[in-house]
């Protein structure tokens, strides 16, 4: 790493990055890697270098070069189907999905692909999806070509098993229609309203009554559609033996429209239908803020998106693309270098090196002799491999680990919301309070009951605790999302403040996965020696060889004579005249003893030299984050490798901690079940879908991404790895956001009482109602954006 | 003040157009992506020569 | 070259219907030439319409500059100042922006190439024609709509022509998404037709002469509810739209927030037209209505101020860009000044703001924020980023449009401060009693005591326009620089179907697929409104309070009241008492709604330069009135009116006066059956009696003469409810 810090940084003009050593120049511009080289050549080309004009270094990097033949499955007549959405005889319609789409720059050039190709027609960016729709000539390209192109430019499309089952996120409109609708009725019912409190005088009695026909018309859509919303949920509610806040606020809605109705009709008053309309226009104002969708990453992934949508399957040594779900027992699968393997399955040729650091957290891959079982969800490294299927995709292991567990329904999780609680003791109070009322004036004055007890009703509607609780938790989505936090729904966030435990993944939660620390030991290490491992090193694609490659510094590329790899045990090869092995202890030293380590030991003409030690690379702050989090809460870690940081991460996590290694999938599940039996509840941070599971069980799962693009477990939250630091100031948010609501709900209180105190004596008159509305709905809005803001402010989430 | 009425039909119609144009464009999924059409409008898709922008 | 791009303008319509089922990259045109064209002519009314507007501001403070000769005095250039600045200067510039953006935003040429040119030829002989009739004395007398109805008819046609062209243009566009800017443009449209349409209601009594259809508060009530209105949405949503384009264009960078743009815009438009009322606190409009006006006034901030924080911070972390560049400068102090403006919008529609405000030069301050700093300013922007594109060159001068931006911002705040000290002043003035309870000031004293503010608010309107010629001259080098390139080529694929989402067969779906129903669709809705809006007309009367004494003008007092309107009188004298102790004590009794059920149209006012004239009749003799119109300077002395000698020689023009009967019985005056048939009689016999009148004074002159008219009208204005039982004044004090 230091001679990297020597030289210095000249970044590439694609991508930006860092160009290392080696820089690559053409026209004077400096290229990281050949890949980025290409696709400036291209563009070049094509004449659309404005690609680096409209944003600086807008490229993303091409270190690792896409597999050729990747897409050629493509070919694949069944799976063109399923991806292309239109086709007429000369043209096709498909909609790819480009995770690498990020600025100006993609959306200009991914919509002037006709001038890289003219067989493309067109081009339409959805940059909150992250899809790119092409219409091209299929008779001139074929849609393998198209995904090509794409790859060929760095915007190598993201197909997977999913997309066969053409489920789109598409966000429900209903919710607008019902807001346009309201705000339209409610300006005008309010225009026609103010005629009365403004003192229109009674000469003008015609004019009065238009008024008030034309409000009870335009109320009728707000009634009986925009409100529709509640009805609906509170209904479910009721059905579910259980009061949520809608329930009390449909009360309200009733009443009031109900009264408002007699009392046009008997021409004894104008009504209260601006208050309504207007209660429900904010009301369905909260709404759409909380339900802000993230279409760009959906929090339901399933094992569906993350593996391929087709492989090669081998019948009578015919090579066939096959899709997944036509995998069926007893196919022999070929398994290409760095491809998943998708089914269950027996090793039936060649040996297997899988690297399921993503399925079960082991950062090393596994070495699988022939016969053994693989598992799906493993990726191979090196040579093909054949594997015969034994289980079939939607029954191996993991995809039922996965799959498990469905019951766990978000609205259930709703029912424990405390504003559910409060809105039902309110709501008694309430009854209570129209009681006492009528009882009161059955007494003294029977003709005031009705007033009164309607009046009650209509003024006591929670609406506002509705409205705090909804904008406020619109506002923290907005602000986490800001911070690249992203929740699934309204809901999280309670749960999130409701937390006592969090149990932390190590692989690729904590650690960046990839192994940077490197420490050697043994005899000192001349640089001549250096550059043989380097050398040797150069040639495996094993990732601790990798590792060490870039470890050594730049890979000088020499012809190693005789280079064998052992698959599992090392790699050796005759390097500049001398042999040399690299490998586990037990290839070189050929002992037993394992040392609960990661080492790979080495010789020089089978003479024993040294071991490098390998440690993982901790994500940045990580360490501070959990010193922060053992103050408050207790901690786990639950990691699927080997012990050999135990005394590093011991120490980090606190003696309390209970620290565990070696857990599969299933054991960290049930390590949750046990925790929340002990009544804890548990946020569980995990990236790979190992901890799938685990991220379901728990009462907030949160999946940390290196880039969301990419897949990412089911979850109830979604966080971005550089974002992580920060977790504790978002839970710290989380728990703002409930105060928040209850001061908002405080003072919508008050609005409460001084309604209550004129509905009681059945004086309530419209124009009141009509000022305490919008009156405690303003300020309720201004508390709770104010308040939520100014919090995220002081810990500059802002 | 029977000349409200006349001022009161024509704004409501007005209004009424507009919800209906409301409607349409959310129906049409015009505020689906509000990411693109921002960026987009940036660039004219005058021919490569005199592409200025 | 023409033709051949009118090809493909037209090819384009055709492939791109065709296309549905085979797309392919089509190249085409846009049409630069019509920009250019309306780019020419908004500079040059701008320029006219301000020299009229200086002119105007000279003559009030040197009443010479009137020239004794009506075209040019004050009562004709001020409603020329007005139409030329609002609809020939913005007018132009809206369709500039629209022209050029609108082709951009939709990638096709605009729908017809003739269209274009008949709306642009239209819109100019319309404007020619209004400069003349005006100066001609050719008025309805309705502020900012004073074009008489052969002209009014003009623009319902050209405004249509425009909305095909750009309903045609949208309808073959090449990109799905209509960006937010095209939402503000069809506001425009369909608003202000259906504006148009409601208040230009009137009955010709001949070619270029008719009367409104509503008469007194009515009037007045639909006068600024249009007016108020005609702020909104022809000096104000356009502009939001052309700031929602050029703005990010010339900054290269998105708007900060466009899902706040969208807000904005639906918020702006369910609410903004209801404010109108405002514009008429404490006159003789039911007082709900006033209040109607304030809360929803009120309530525009919130839109108004996201629309300009959105697109103030569309710059942030772009300042440095703004520092050098002066496209961005312009841009950027015209939306500070939209900010400004619908701030204090609403402020002045407060009730007690208001009624220190109203009727003073406060109010022409307010506006010309608006107009100089939002309008011209965003113009000027537009121009000075959008020639240079079109003529394919640099701009001549970043130097001298720097130059151009510093004197502008100048002349603006000289404009406005020394205004917004007159409005301010003198309405304290007004207002202030002496400890006996007596009025502290006459009228003419405020005026004078406010002539320097006028002088410098002329200085500040002379920089201004100094400026805009230093544009001319920039713009002019820039364009002889470069080379227009009448039809710039672009390429795009038309629209393909949308297959994968929502096909339900919902009605808007039937629009979605053939906007033109959309079109067709909206206007007849705004026709069924129009069917609406006549049944009221017809209980307009039953609901105004009647007071029995007051009867319909006499023949000469019509014909007087004419020549009023004519002269544009109404533009500096009020004819609304406010229930203010000061107004009362000053003018007399307050004005109430029944005074003025015959007034078609209403002569209310909304400028006090001169004194208000509400109770003029009978306060001084006919010779006073006589001399005071030969020379007013001979009865008041330091008075700011021009002189109207012409009044003196000019013979009534007797033959019309059947036809005006007429026309105000069908609008149901109240004048006997047959009454056009002896009307002149009684005229002449009225006549005659001022005439003798005069003599007694040694005054000489034809019994009638204008001038006899017009002081039968005056000595008639406010006098029939004295025969009224004196109601007690209600004075605010």
């Amino acid at each position: 790493m230091k001679k990297e810090a020597v030289h210095q940084k000249t970044t590439c003009y694609h991508c930006g990055e860092d160009c290392g050593k080696q820089i690559i120049m053409v026209e004077q511009k400096n290229f990281c890697c050949d890949g980025c080289k290409l696709v400036y050549q291209i563009l070049n080309k094509g004449g659309l270098c404005d690609y680096y004009e409209l944003t600086k270094n807008p490229g993303s990097s091409r270190k690792i070069s896409v597999r050729k033949d990747k897409f050629l499955f493509l070919e694949d007549n069944k799976i063109k189907q399923s991806l292309i959405t239109y086709s007429s005889e000369t043209q096709t319609h498909v909609s790819f999905y480009l995770p690498q789409m990020h600025c100006s720059s993609c959306l200009w050039l991914l919509e002037n692909l006709h001038r890289l190709d003219e067989h493309i027609v067109t081009s339409k960016v959805n940059f909150s999806r992250k899809e790119a729709d092409i219409v091209f000539n299929h008779n001139k390209i074929s849609l393998r070509n198209v995904a090509e192109l794409l790859a060929s430019i760095g915007y190598e499309p993201y197909i997977s098993f999913k997309d066969i089952k053409k489920d789109k996120p598409h966000f429900d409109k209903s919710k607008l229609y019902k807001l346009g609708v309201a705000g339209f009725a409610f300006i005008n019912i309010m225009l026609m309203s103010f005629p009365e409190y403004l003192g229109i005088d009674t000469k003008e009695q015609i004019l009065v009554n238009m008024f008030r026909y034309l409000n009870l018309l335009l109320s009728l859509p707000v009634f009986f559609y925009s409100a529709s919303e509640f009805y609906v949920s509170a209904w479910k509610s009721i059905r579910h033996k259980y009061l949520n806040i809608d329930a009390p606020i449909v009360l309200a809605v009733i009443v009031t429209f109900g009264r408002s109705v007699y009392e046009v009709v008997t021409g004894t008053g104008g009504g209260y239908f601006d208050s309504m309309s207007g209660i429900v226009f904010f009301m369905l104002i909260g709404r759409v803020l909380q339900d802000k969708t993230y279409e760009q990453l959906s929090f339901d992934r399933d094992y569906t998106s993350y593996f391929p949508i087709a492989v090669t399957r081998l019948n009578k040594q015919e090579e066939e693309t096959v899709t997944l779900p036509d995998i069926k027992l007893d196919d022999t699968l070929l398994i290409h270098n760095e491809e998943l393997i998708p089914a269950d399955g027996i090793l039936t040729r060649g040996t297997a090196l899988i690297d399921y650091s993503f399925v079960t957290g082991e950062s090393l891959p596994v070495k699988k002799e022939m016969g053994e079982i693989v598992y799906a969800g493993g990726k191979q490294i090196g040579s093909n491999i054949e594997i015969l299927v034994i289980k079939e995709v939607a029954q191996s292991y993991l995809t039922k680990l996965w799959n498990r567990d469905e019951s766990k329904s978000t609205d259930s999780k709703k029912q424990h919301s405390f504003v559910n609680l409060i809105a039902r003791y309110f709501t008694w109070i309430v009854f209570s309070i129209a009681a006492i009322a009528a009882i009161y004036w059955s007494f003294n004055d029977p003709s005031k009951i009705w007033n009164s007890v309607t009046a009650v009703m209509i003024i006591a509607c929670p609406c506002a605790l509705l409205l705090s609780n909804t904008f406020t938790n619109g506002n923290v989505l907005r602000i986490l999302g800001r911070n690249k936090f992203y929740l699934r729904s309204a809901t999280t966030i309670e749960s999130i403040a409701n937390a006592n435990h969090i149990v932390f993944d190590k692989t690729g939660t904590l650690t960046s996965g990839s192994y940077h620390d490197i420490e050697y030991v043994g005899k000192p290490l001349p640089l001549a020696y250096k550059r043989k491992l380097a050398i040797l090193t150069s040639h495996s694609i094993h990732p601790l060889s990798k590792a060490l490659a870039s470890y050594f510094g730049s890979a000088v590329h020499e012809d190693v004579i005789g280079y064998t790899e052992w698959p599992g045990h090392g790699i050796e090869g005759i390097v500049e005249g001398d042999l040399v092995s690299l490998g586990s202890r037990k290839f070189i030293l050929d002992d037993n003893d394992v040392l609960d380590e990661t080492a790979v030991y080495f010789s020089i003409e089978e003479q024993y030299y040294g071991k490098f030690i390998f440690r993982n690379q901790y994500r940045h702050n990580v360490l501070m984050l959990i010193s922060q989090l053992r103050k408050s809460y207790s901690l786990s870690l639950l990691s699927g490798d080997n012990a050999g940081e135990r005394q590093f991460l011991t120490g980090m996590f606190g003696k309390h901690a209970s620290v565990l290694f070696h857990q599969k999938p299933n054991d960290k599940l049930e390590v949750i079940k046990q925790m929340q039996t002990n009544g804890d509840h548990v946020i569980m941070l995990g990236d790979g879908l190992n901890d799938a599971g685990a991220l379901k069980q728990a009462d907030v799962g949160i999946a940390v991404s290196d880039n969301s693009n990419n897949f990412t477990p089911a979850s109830d939250a979604i966080i971005e790895a550089d974002q992580l630091p920060k977790l504790a100031k978002f839970i710290r948010l989380c728990k703002i956001n409930k105060r928040v609501v209850m001061l908002s709900f405080i003072i919508s209180i008050l609005y409460n009482i001084i309604g209550i105190y004129f509905s009681v004596q059945g004086t309530l008159s419209p124009m009141i109602a009509a000022i305490l509305m919008p009156a405690s709905s303003l300020s309720i809005l201004l508390v709770t954006f104010g308040s939520s803001t100014y919090f995220a402010r002081r810990m500059g989430l802002v | 003040m029977g000349v409200i009425l006349l001022l009161l039909a024509a704004s409501i119609t007005v209004a009424g157009i507009f919800l209906a144009a409301f409607i349409w464009s959310v129906k049409k999924g015009q505020y689906e992506d509000e990411d693109s059409p921002p960026v987009r409008m940036l660039f004219d898709d005058t021919i490569p020569k005199s592409n200025n922008n | 070259m023409l033709d051949h791009s009118k090809g493909t303008g037209f090819s384009g319509v055709s492939a791109s219907s065709e296309t549905r089922s085979e797309l392919k990259v089509e190249r085409f045109y846009y049409d630069n030439n019509i920009v250019k064209m309306f780019a020419y002519a908004t500079i040059l009314w701008g320029v006219v319409g301000m020299l009229v507007g200086l002119l105007a501001s000279i003559q009030l403070f040197l009443p010479s500059a009137n020239f004794d000769f009506a075209p040019t005095t004050f009562g004709r250039v001020r409603p020329l100042h007005t139409n030329a600045v609002i609809f020939a200067f913005v007018g132009n510039g809206i369709f500039m922006g629209v022209y050029y953006s609108l082709q951009r935003l939709c990638k096709a040429r605009m729908f017809s190439d003739v269209l274009s040119k008949i709306h642009f030829w239209g819109w100019q002989s319309i404007i020619v024609s209004a400069a003349v009739t005006l100066l001609l004395g050719y008025t309805s007398g309705k502020e900012y709509a004073e074009l008489e109805w052969p002209i009014d008819i003009a623009i319902t046609l050209i405004w249509v022509t425009f909305g095909i062209n750009m309903f045609g243009t949208i309808m073959k566009r090449r990109e799905r998404h209509l960006y937010v800017a095209i939402w503000f443009y069809i506001a425009t449209w369909v608003t202000v037709a259906m504006l148009h349409i409601v208040n230009s209601f009137e009955i010709p009594v001949s070619f270029m002469k008719s009367y409104s259809w509503y008469a007194g508060v009515q009037d007045a009530l639909v006068q600024w509810w249009y007016g108020h209105n005609a702020v909104a949405f022809f000096l104000t949503t356009p502009y939001l739209g052309m700031m929602y384009y050029f703005l990010p264009k010339a900054a290269n960078r998105p708007v900060y927030s466009y899902r706040l743009s969208i807000i904005h815009f639906w918020a702006l438009i369910f609410m903004y037209i209801w404010a109108g009322p405002h514009h008429l606190l404490y006159t003789a409009l039911p007082d709900w209505a006033q209040s109607l006006g304030v809360v929803f006034s009120v309530m525009l901030i919130a839109p108004s101020w996201g629309g300009m924080l959105n697109g103030l911070f569309t710059l942030r972390g772009a300042w440095d860009k703004v520092r050098e560049d002066p496209i961005l400068k312009f841009m950027v102090v015209a939306v500070t000044c939209y900010g400004m403006a619908t701030f204090e919008g609403p402020m002045l529609s407060l009730k007690s703001v208001n009624a220190v405000a109203h009727f003073t030069d406060w109010i022409i301050a307010h506006v010309h924020i608006g107009a100089l700093g939002w309008n011209g300013f965003l113009t000027f922007g537009v121009l000075y980023w959008l020639i240079p594109r079109i003529f394919k060159t640099p701009l001549y001068s970043k130097k001298l449009a720097n130059t151009h931006f510093w004197i502008g911002t100048i002349g603006i705040v000289l404009y406005a401060v020394p205004l917004y000290w007159a409005g301010f002043t003198q309405s304290m003035m007004w207002k202030s009693f002496t400890e006996e309870g007596q009025l502290k000031f006459q009228f003419l004293e405020t005026v004078t005591n406010i002539i320097p503010m006028y002088v410098t608010r002329s200085l500040g309107g002379t920089l201004y326009l100094v400026g805009v010629l230093v544009m001319v001259y920039n713009i002019y080098k820039t364009v002889t620089a470069g080379q227009l390139e009448a039809n710039e080529a672009a390429e795009a694929a038309p629209l393909a179907k949308v297959f994968v989402p929502h096909d339900s067969q919902h009605w808007h779906r039937w629009i979605e697929r053939r906007p033109v129903q959309m079109l067709v669709f909206s206007l007849i809705a705004v026709a069924i409104g129009g069917m609406l809006e006549l049944i009221p007309t017809f209980l307009i009367k039953s609901n105004v309070p009647t007071i029995t004494s007051v009867k319909p003008y006499t023949p000469l007092e019509l014909q007087g009241r004419d020549i009023y309107i004519g002269e544009g009188c109404y533009t500096c004298h009020s004819q609304m008492i406010r229930p203010f102790r000061d107004e009362v004590a000053r003018y007399g009794e307050y004005s109430k709604a029944g005074e003025f059920v015959y007034d078609h149209p209403f002569q209310w006012g909304s400028k006090r330069t001169g004194p208000d004239l509400a109770r003029i009749g009978g306060k001084y003799p006919d010779s006073w009135h006589y001399n005071h119109m030969y020379d007013p300077r001979i009865m008041s002395p330091g008075s700011i009116m021009p002189p109207y000698p012409w009044l003196l020689e000019n013979q009534l023009d007797t033959t019309s006066t059947a036809a005006k009967i007429r026309a105000m019985q069908t609008l149901g005056v109240p004048y006997p059956e047959g009454y056009d048939k002896r009307a002149n009689e009684d005229l002449v016999q009225q006549g005659n009696k001022i005439q003798a009148d005069l003599k007694k004074d040694k005054i000489k002159t034809g019994n009638t003469t204008e001038i006899v008219a017009i002081i039968a009208y005056l000595q008639r204005v406010g006098t029939d409810i004295k025969g009224e039982p004196k109601v007690i004044t209600a004075s605010i004090p």
